[in-house]
């Protein structure tokens, strides 16, 4: 490569790329054989091998495929060990392997980055945590969305049906402030022990800030969080599933209050529901099965107040963003969270000086 | 240029060339047939549904319904649900494809119960034929052929459900049978 890189040839190598149907919309990186390469020599896993089924659609996903898109997403190499956990961690949950990225709903994965790769990598894990402007974290989760439409074959207005999708769909990518969380990190919630470098990812349909910089009460801040999870849109079930991102901190009022996650947890399952007679208005007070529906006639359960969390996994918390503001986001869920994290495969010893050994150009 | 801009989708067109999935022998006719009800949960399915099978019972001679429910709406029938459905019927109708997923999922049970020697009728939402369509032809079913009704049906009416059906069921039995 000459000293000055040729713009008008990355411009024909990024049109090219256009012209495939291989974008979601943005540029993509033009990958080349050696670039996939030091992708696959970041990783221990065999490129041959499959990381992913969608059976309805009769495609799969090898580790090869996965560091194509990786590259063209604009990944670096060592990113690659994490955007396989993340993949891992999402093909764990059930609407993603089902029909989710088919959905109307649009769902958008939302993947959590614990452990010191955070740090090793540079994602970013303080303000603006649902992005943008890191590469880790804009590119990784770009990734994801770029092998679900390339490896899959799912693209919008084909087999993807979103009605109307959600901002944030392929970016949501956060690494957890860990040094200003209470509590144990979010991977630990998923099976892994504290100090690992760890993923977890599931899908959200989408998600709401709740700004209370007002009280110095836990349990108003508390109440104000569950208003905005308690909101009737949402509800297709008898039951949901929402996450709350606190910033640092609520986390940190919350827990000098002397709650674990596990007592916000509990709070929230207590007071998050609506009323019969508010479920009613909204058309959504009749059951059949778990599924919700309009049942105009159905009165007598007006005063009776429903729950909507049925477990602990149906509410996880992270802790992401800066401690500047007490501002905190509910995560409204698509089916629910698997409940486990994914460790990041360990680096191979080509990466043991990522900044010399893998530079993106040779 | 020195090197080949890799594809990121691993499909060639080796992928693409198959032989179409056999389609199952027609009846001139449904008189006498056993019809199998694939229902799929989705809001209003059974309904629309049952009143299709109803009417071709006193319409069309059906001898009578089987109804399964596929629990998963989003995947493939499973391999034993579309043994005893072929085993038991004679013709099957699947549905409703009223979603993202489901519309997808229910045609490719139709080309599945085609190739177990079932004729098969999928109905959909007309907002998802062009994923209907995308799955026939993941399928190796380019063109298959399906029933459609005009979106929504999530919110119809239980009489609303009833003229839904009436007005597929001509569709319906011209693809179940020999007749056109």
């Amino acid at each position: 490569m000459t000293e000055t890189p040729d713009p008008e040839a990355a411009q024909a190598a990024i049109e090219y790329c256009y012209a495939q149907g291989w974008s979601d919309g943005l540029p993509l990186v033009p990958a080349s054989q050696p670039l996939v390469d030091k992708f696959l020599a970041a990783t221990t896993a065999r490129p041959e091998e499959v990381i992913g089924e969608i059976e309805q659609v009769g495609r799969t996903c090898t580790v090869q495929l996965a560091a194509v898109n990786a590259a063209m997403a604009g990944c670096l190499p060592e990113y690659f060990p994490v955007v396989l956990a993340a993949f891992d961690a999402l093909m764990r949950e059930r609407a993603a392997r089902g029909g989710g990225w088919q959905s109307t709903s649009g769902p958008a994965p939302m993947i959590v980055v614990n452990g010191p790769v955070r740090h090793e990598l540079g994602f970013n894990t303080a303000g603006g945590a649902f992005g943008p402007g890191f590469r880790p974290n804009a590119t990784v989760a770009r990734a994801i969305g770029l092998i679900v439409r390339n490896a899959f074959g799912i693209r919008p207005h084909v087999l993807e049906q979103a009605t109307q999708g959600l901002p944030g769909r392929w970016s949501i990518c956060l690494a957890e402030n860990e040094e200003e969380s209470p509590w144990p990190p979010f991977a630990a919630d998923g099976g892994q022990p504290a100090g690992t470098s760890a993923v977890s990812a599931t899908l959200l349909r989408t998600c709401e800030f709740v700004d209370n910089r007002h009280t110095p009460d836990p349990e108003q801040v508390l109440w104000d969080i569950a208003d905005t999870i308690s909101r009737t849109g949402s509800l297709i079930f008898r039951e949901t599933s929402a996450g709350v991102v606190f910033c640092p901190e609520h986390a940190q009022m919350l827990a000098e209050a002397g709650l674990s996650k596990q007592g916000v947890q509990e709070w929230l399952m207590e007071h998050c529901g609506r009323t019969g007679a508010d479920l009613r208005r909204a058309g959504k007070n009749g059951l059949r099965g778990i599924a919700r529906f309009a049942d105009p006639g159905a009165s007598a359960n007006d005063g009776v107040f429903s729950r909507i969390l049925p477990s602990p996994r149906h509410v996880p918390i992270v802790v992401a963003g800066a401690r500047n503001a007490a501002i905190s986001m509910v995560v409204r869920i698509f089916g629910e969270w698997s409940g486990t994290a994914t460790p990041v495969g360990p680096l191979t010893a080509a990466l043991a000086h990522p900044t010399t050994a893998l530079g993106v150009s040779s | 240029m020195p090197y080949a801009i890799l594809d990121p989708t691993g499909t060639t067109t080796a992928d693409r060339e198959q032989s179409p999935p056999p389609r199952a022998r027609r009846r001139a006719n449904l008189h006498g047939a056993t019809v199998g009800l694939l229902v799929n949960t989705k809001q209003n399915a059974a309904p629309f549904l049952d009143e299709v099978g109803r009417l071709l019972v006193g319409r069309h001679g059906a001898k009578g319904t089987i109804a399964r429910t596929k629990v998963n709406f989003a995947a493939p029938a499973p391999e034993d649900l579309v043994k005893e459905l072929a085993a038991s019927c004679d013709v099957i109708i699947t549905g409703i494809g009223d979603c993202g997923s489901c519309s997808a999922s229910a045609v490719a049970d139709g080309i599945v119960f085609e190739a177990a020697g079932l004729p098969a009728a999928a109905i959909c939402s007309d907002a998802f034929k062009v994923t209907a369509d995308a799955m026939a032809g993941l399928r190796g079913a380019p063109g298959y052929r399906y029933v459609t009704t005009p979106h929504p049906v999530a919110v119809l009416t239980p009489d609303q459900v009833k003229e839904r059906a009436a007005q597929v069921l001509g569709d319906v039995v011209s693809l179940l049978t020999a007749s056109e």
